[in-house]
């Protein structure tokens, strides 16, 4: 079972998520935020860098 | 010092305490300040010779070279022009700064109780009048030969000055420049070790040798110009007054907030929940989501140095 998780964007922002799809990093723009997540899981495997 | 023996010397001249100079630069030109006796800091202010609104940025050069610049970065101008205007082909000492002002006369009445006392701010107010330059005109320098740092509880610090008799730093020009260099009129503070010492100004033909040094930077359409200015016109008043006939263009606005709506699988929603727990990303599980995106696509993507946190 899935959870829907709404992102509040400005067209700005969505921009930048669309240029990024655009140039090949994800099949669309839910699929480059599902990226997102795992690489920066991935990037933090315990807990969070302090002082962020 | 290779290069200095092909090169051929169009100016020299030494900067005795108390005092700076105003120079013309031309692309293609090599400033060279140099140490005579050592421990002596360079104040330095840079116009467009062609378009003084056009200036050093303290800034921006901070923003992308970090609180030291050295060999291989630019003194970048302000926003919107935002170009290299000098590239530092040569740095024998390694210890510049981008995060102090100027010395000024209030800094020595207030601190000192000295009214009357050599300072950077008025040096280069009175370098600068040599080119109709008002000492509102003066504006943030960078700071050659001036060791400082940052302590852990965030406050800026002035350390020993470790330039030695012989060092140099070297600027090539990018464009043509008003270079404006002058001895830092500090002596009471640790700034050039409590001694104000001449300074020796070369100015070179540059060489491909020279050329060679310059990295490439980049040239982008909000690098702009006078040309795309709404108002083209310095204003030549002082006094301040409403343009009846404005009306605002902001960029992208208005700002529309949408909703992009994104499923996650339960292994997904517990890495956000985990992330979520800490408290350091956002109250909501859409907020933590889209503080990772962003995070996520600086790191990986943004050119230049990064402005969050690793």
């Amino acid at each position: 079972m899935t959870t829907r998780i709404k992102l509040r964007l400005n067209q700005q922002q969505l921009e930048l998520i669309d240029k990024t799809v655009k140039e090949g990093e994800a099949a669309g723009r839910a699929d480059l935020v599902r990226r997102a997540l795992k690489e920066f899981v991935q990037a933090r495997p315990t807990s969070p860098a302090a002082g962020e | 010092m290779a290069a200095s023996l092909q090169r051929k010397i169009l100016k020299e001249l030494t900067l005795e305490p108390g005092t700076g100079k105003a120079l013309e630069v031309r692309r293609g030109q090599v400033l060279r300040i140099a140490q005579t006796s050592g421990r002596q800091c360079a104040d330095f202010n840079c116009f467009n010779l062609h378009d003084y609104k056009e200036f050093f940025h303290t800034g921006r050069t901070r923003h992308l070279h970090g609180l030291h610049p050295t060999k291989g970065d630019f003194l970048w101008s302000a926003p919107p022009r935002e170009r290299p205007m000098m590239a530092i082909i040569e740095d024998t000492v390694g210890a510049n700064d981008v995060l102090y002002p100027r010395c000024s006369g209030f800094l020595f009445e207030h601190q000192y109780g000295l009214p009357v006392h050599t300072n950077c701010h008025d040096i280069q107010a009175e370098a600068q009048r040599e080119y109709g330059l008002t000492p509102d005109d003066v504006h943030d320098s960078f700071n050659f030969f001036m060791h400082t740092g940052v302590s852990p509880d965030g406050h800026p610090f002035i350390a020993e000055n470790t330039a030695r008799e012989g060092d140099y730093v070297e600027v090539l020009a990018l464009m043509d420049v008003l270079a404006v260099p002058n001895v830092c009129g500090a002596d009471v503070m640790k700034t050039s070790d409590f001694e104000l010492k001449p300074l020796k100004l070369t100015v070179f033909e540059a060489t491909a040798e020279d050329w060679r040094n310059v990295p490439d930077f980049p040239k982008l359409r909000n690098q702009r110009s006078p040309a795309d200015f709404k108002v083209k016109n310095i204003k030549a008043d002082r006094e301040l007054y409403r343009d009846e006939s404005y009306r605002p263009e902001f960029v992208n606005v208005p700002v529309v907030i949408s909703e992009l709506e994104v499923e996650l699988s339960p292994s997904e929603m517990e890495s956000l929940e985990r992330l979520k727990a800490t408290g350091k990303y956002g109250d909501t599980d859409a907020e933590v989501l889209r503080y990772v995106v962003f995070t996520w696509w600086i790191s990986r993507f943004m050119r230049g140095p990064k402005h969050a946190s690793p």
